[in-house]
């Protein structure tokens, strides 16, 4: 019985010669009888039987044997009912007429066999060009593309769609998109009966469904679907996103496009999870190569392996910021050419931010001589306070050790540190920003270091208080700030 | 009427490449096969057929021997012959082009491809 469909079938180019069930008006007689065999058994056998004997096609051309007389028979050679020519002669033509009958069913089964060999044949050229087209491709934009692209070449259809669910939104959204018309915005909420896509993404099955119209879960968008299969892209332990693959005309997909797809889907879902992972990987990089401008690379490394989510976003942190200025820099300044000045304050600020880093600190920015580093940002830290107390001291100390004697002798630093709540993050222009802290706790500890002297380090209440077991200080008292109602008090720490 | 000869010693390739072709034998064209080398030099020097789709790596006698003889004797030389040959062999690429093939194409070949050439070749429209 011949399958009827009030729909035009869907046509897909390999599929018109594919997956056809060989009919046996297919077999035409007179290609059995050339085959080198079924021709030497045929002719030997007509041979042997010495009566005339004539092989005819189905429309009556002689194929093999001699015409016989006029009281002979007409025996048919059939397979599976069809009749596809004839044996004519005496009543031996009928053992002629099974013979070549039999012959004829063992060339369809051969014919049968060797266009099953021909679609795995083809499958396995296809996926090879496929995998060959998109594995050597990491960026998961071009790779998404690609997929689009040669499903369509492979099937027909009036639009594809590549989408992959975004873990920060939990939406499917589409990467890459072809046909008629898209909307490259669209997102879909996953859920169990939202959207085909949806239920896709969550079975994990693959579906076909020809009549979209009909089907509730359908979600309308801006382009008209009669058709669509929807397979899911899976990873080794879960499903990414899908690939949806329509027909504006409502055509039957079969299951044997829904196989092809599925292959595609599952050697494109390897790539991209691969392209995902690279792009993850790059924006690491990027993330480390910002972060290794401010603090040492073990604490980047620290931070990365912390899997702690870093935030640039500016965001309200407990965190104890430290400023070291030269005394008198202006006039020191003045004894040295300008070339030497720059050579001692790199030399200076080398061996700084080396103990900064060592202590864990984040360099902010140098201002001038003025160096402004923090502890407790943009990784999370504790003893805040003690490591800054502890990165000064090392300050002064290397500043006394380093080899330049002109430094040792002419950079005096004083420092101030405090400790409170501020604002930490990228702060800026969208065309320049900078990671960096914002507050008044921020403003009194540069306060403290203005009012420090040469080789002094003060620090205010809350440090003191985080730390008065740890280090001895000396109490300076109240002081008047500039630009502050409050008084700040201040401790001085003895080393 | 135009000839396609196919020289493998794999029956499932040949039997496949056959079936590729079943296209053009509407179109007439009659479609020989070969199981080695030496079946398919012999074939070629009797039949003479426009297109060759020759297997390198057969007993008696390899695609590359095949190849020379073909294309070394005037009366056989203008036979378009497409070896095929597994994938990453650039050697045989080499040494193909030296013999004189006229196409080199790897398995697993595309059978699309391989019609659209024999349409080519045979100067057919589809």
């Amino acid at each position: 019985m011949r399958y009827s469909s009030p729909y035009p079938r869907a046509r897909i180019s390999q599929e018109t010669r594919w997956h056809k069930a060989l009919s046996m008006a297919e077999i035409k007689l007179k290609k059995v009888l050339s085959g080198e065999k079924a021709h030497e058994t045929i002719s030997g056998i007509l041979a042997s039987i010495g009566v005339p004997i004539g092989i005819l096609d189905a429309d009556g051309s002689l194929l093999a044997g001699k015409p016989a007389g006029g009281s002979s028979k007409k025996y048919p050679i059939s397979i599976s009912g069809d009749v596809i020519g004839w044996a004519v002669g005496t009543e031996e033509a009928q053992s002629v007429a099974v013979l070549a009958g039999y012959l004829a069913q063992h060339h369809a089964e051969r014919k049968a066999l060797a266009r099953e060999t021909l679609d795995g044949y083809k499958e396995i050229s296809l996926l090879y060009n496929f995998v060959d087209k998109i594995a050597l491709c990491l960026n998961l934009n071009e790779v998404a593309k690609l997929v689009i692209e040669e499903t369509r070449k492979n099937i027909r259809s009036s639009n594809a769609s590549l989408m992959l669910l975004n873990q920060r939104t939990r939406n499917l959204e589409i990467i890459a998109a072809s046909g008629r018309e898209y909307s490259p915005k669209m997102t879909l909420k996953p859920g169990v009966g939202i959207g085909i896509a949806g239920t896709v993404f969550f079975s994990g099955k693959a579906e076909i469904v020809n009549n979209v119209a009909t089907d509730p879960r359908y979600v309308k968008g801006t382009n008209k679907v009669g058709s669509m299969m929807c397979a899911p892209l899976k990873t080794r332990d879960k499903v990414i996103g899908v690939i949806n693959v329509s027909s504006e005309d409502p055509v039957v997909y079969t299951a044997a496009n829904l196989k092809l797809l599925h292959m595609l889907t599952a050697q494109a879902a390897l790539v991209i999870e691969n392209a995902v992972f690279h792009e993850n990987k790059l924006k690491e990089e990027r993330i480390k190569s910002n972060l290794e401008r401010y603090v040492s690379p073990q604490v980047v490394k620290a931070i990365m392996d912390s899997k702690e989510n870093i935030v640039f976003a500016p965001a309200k942190r407990n965190i104890t910021v430290l400023f070291s200025d030269i005394r008198n820099f202006t006039t020191t300044c003045e004894q040295q050419p300008p070339e030497k000045i720059v050579e001692y304050l790199n030399e200076y600020f080398t061996h700084m931010v080396d103990v900064i880093f060592t202590h864990g600190g984040t360099l902010n920015k140098f201002v001038g001589d003025m160096i402004f580093a923090f502890f407790g940002a943009p990784g999370k830290s504790d003893n805040n306070e003690k490591r800054a107390i502890e990165s000064a001291i090392a300050m002064q100390k290397r500043i006394k050790a380093v080899p330049s004697v002109w430094i040792q002798n002419n950079f005096l630093t004083g420092i101030g540190i405090n400790s409170g709540d501020v604002v930490v993050g990228n702060i800026g222009s969208p065309h320049h920003m900078d990671y960096t802290a914002i507050g008044d706790e921020v403003n009194t500890g540069s306060r403290l270091q203005s009012m420090a002297k040469g080789g002094q380090i003060l620090v205010s209440r809350s440090a003191y208080e985080a730390t008065k077991e740890l280090f001895p200080f000396k109490e300076i008292g109240s002081v008047q700030v500039k630009g502050k109602n409050k008084s700040v008090e201040v401790f001085e720490v003895l080393y | 009427m135009s000839k396609i000869l196919i020289v493998d010693d794999e029956p499932h390739i040949r039997l496949l490449l056959e079936q590729a072709l079943e296209e053009l034998e509407d179109k007439g064209v009659e479609l020989l096969t070969a199981e080695n080398g030496e079946q398919g030099l012999e074939t070629v020097r009797r039949d003479k057929p426009e297109l060759v789709f020759l297997d390198v790596m057969m007993p008696k006698m390899n695609g590359f021997d095949v190849c020379r003889a073909v294309k070394d004797d005037p009366a056989t030389k203008g036979v378009y012959i497409v070896m095929l040959t597994a994938k990453g062999q650039e050697f045989d690429r080499q040494k193909g082009d030296e013999v004189g093939a006229d196409l080199y194409m790897t398995k697993p070949f595309d059978p699309d491809e391989i019609v659209a050439k024999a349409f080519e070749v045979l100067k057919l429209s589809r």
